[in-house]
C-alpha cells in the first residue's frame, strides 16, 4: 500500500464484498488543522459490534476464512503512523463507515496516489454499483457521482473505455493536494 | 543452513520474543512496506523491518517467515510482543543499523552455503 489510492481500493472492495450498492468516498483536507481525512461509507450488510472490533485485528483474517484481508489493519497502521487515527463504525443491515485521519504534513503520510485509476477500476469492474467521490480542499470542493454521469450518458454504458479514460483524467485533475 | 537460534548466538541480538528456534532460515527479506512483504517475501526467510506495529506478526504468520529482526535500536510495541508470544514468532532487536546487521547476516549465511547451488 504505497499510497492512499491503494488503501481506498482495498476498503471499497470490502464494501463491494459486503453487498453495497452505493459507496461514497470522501477526502477532506483541513490545512488550518493540518489534517487529511479519508472516509469510505457504504450501504452493505454491515457488521455486528463484535465482528467490527475483530476487523481491526490482523489475526481475524488469518484464523477465520480470509474474507476481509489485511486491508483494514494496514490502513489503521498507516493512519496511526502519522499522528492520525482510525475508526470503523458499522450497523448490521445499514452499512459501514471507515474513517482514517492523517496529519497532512507528517513526513510518513502516504501520498494520494492515482485516485482516478482506483475509481475507474472500481467502476469498470462493478458497473451495477454506484460510486461517489468528494474532495474538499479548504475552499475548493469537487464531486463525482456515477449516477449523475449515467444521466448524462443517456444510455451509453459507463464502462466504455473512452468514458473510463475521461473519468480518470477528470478525477486526477481535480483531486490533488498541490495548488 | 542456519537456524533461528544460531542468529542469537552469533550476532549477540536481543531476543524480545522466543518462538520456534529450530526453524531453518532460507533467506532474508528487508522491507518496511507490509504489502510489499506480503507480495515478495518467501517462507522461511528472516525479515528485517523498522516497523514495530502488531501487524508485523500477522504478516510473519501468514507468510511463514522464520523470525523478525528490528534494528536501529527500536523496540516492538507491547501488543506486538504479546501477539508474537501467542503465535510463537521470534522477535530479535539490535542497536545495529540495517546495513551493518544485514551485511553480517549475509556473511554468516554465505559461510553456511547460502546462495551456493546445491
Amino acid at each position: 500500500m504505497e499510497d492512499l489510492s491503494l488503501h481506498i481500493l482495498d476498503i471499497a472492495e470490502n464494501s463491494l464484498e459486503a453487498g453495497a450498492r452505493n459507496i461514497e468516498i470522501s477526502l477532506s483536507v483541513k490545512r488550518r488543522d493540518d489534517r487529511l481525512i479519508l472516509r469510505v461509507r457504504d450501504d452493505g450488510r454491515g457488521m455486528s459490534g463484535e465482528v467490527c472490533e475483530m476487523a481491526k485485528d490482523p489475526f481475524f483474517t488469518t484464523k477465520e476464512v480470509r474474507r476481509v484481508g489485511l486491508g483494514i489493519p494496514l490502513l489503521a497502521q498507516s493512519a496511526e503512523a502519522c499522528n492520525g487515527f482510525f475508526s470503523i463504525e458499522s450497523q448490521q443491515g445499514k452499512g459501514t463507515v471507515v474513517t482514517a485521519e492523517f496529519q497532512l504534513s507528517h513526513i510518513d503520510r502516504k501520498p494520494l496516489g492515482d485516485i482516478g485509476s482506483t475509481m475507474v477500476v472500481l467502476i469498470g469492474s462493478h458497473p451495477g454499483r454506484d460510486f461517489r467521490i468528494t474532495f474538499e480542499n479548504d475552499g475548493f470542493s469537487y464531486s463525482f457521482d456515477t449516477r449523475e454521469l449515467r444521466t448524462l450518458l443517456d444510455g451509453l454504458p459507463i464502462t466504455l473505455p473512452d468514458v473510463l479514460q475521461l473519468i480518470k483524467a477528470e478525477i486526477n485533475k481535480a483531486i490533488k493536494l498541490e495548488a | 543452513m542456519i537456524k533461528v537460534r544460531d542468529l542469537e548466538a552469533r550476532l549477540s541480538l536481543e531476543m524480545k520474543v522466543c518462538g520456534e528456534l529450530d526453524t531453518e532460515i532460507t533467506g532474508c527479506y528487508i522491507s518496511d512496506l507490509l504489502s510489499d512483504v506480503m507480495a515478495h517475501s518467501k517462507e522461511g526467510e528472516l525479515w528485517i523491518t523498522l516497523q514495530t506495529h502488531p501487524n508485523i506478526v500477522a504478516v510473519a504468520v501468514i507468510k511463514g517467515l522464520a523470525c523478525i529482526l528490528i534494528p536501529n535500536g527500536r523496540s516492538p510495541e507491547p501488543e506486538t510482543v504479546r501477539r508474537a508470544e501467542a503465535e510463537r514468532i521470534t522477535i530479535f532487536t539490535t542497536s545495529a543499523m540495517v546495513f551493518d546487521i544485514a551485511g553480517r547476516i549475509y556473511g554468516i549465511m554465505k559461510e553456511e552455503g547460502y546462495g551456493v547451488p546445491r
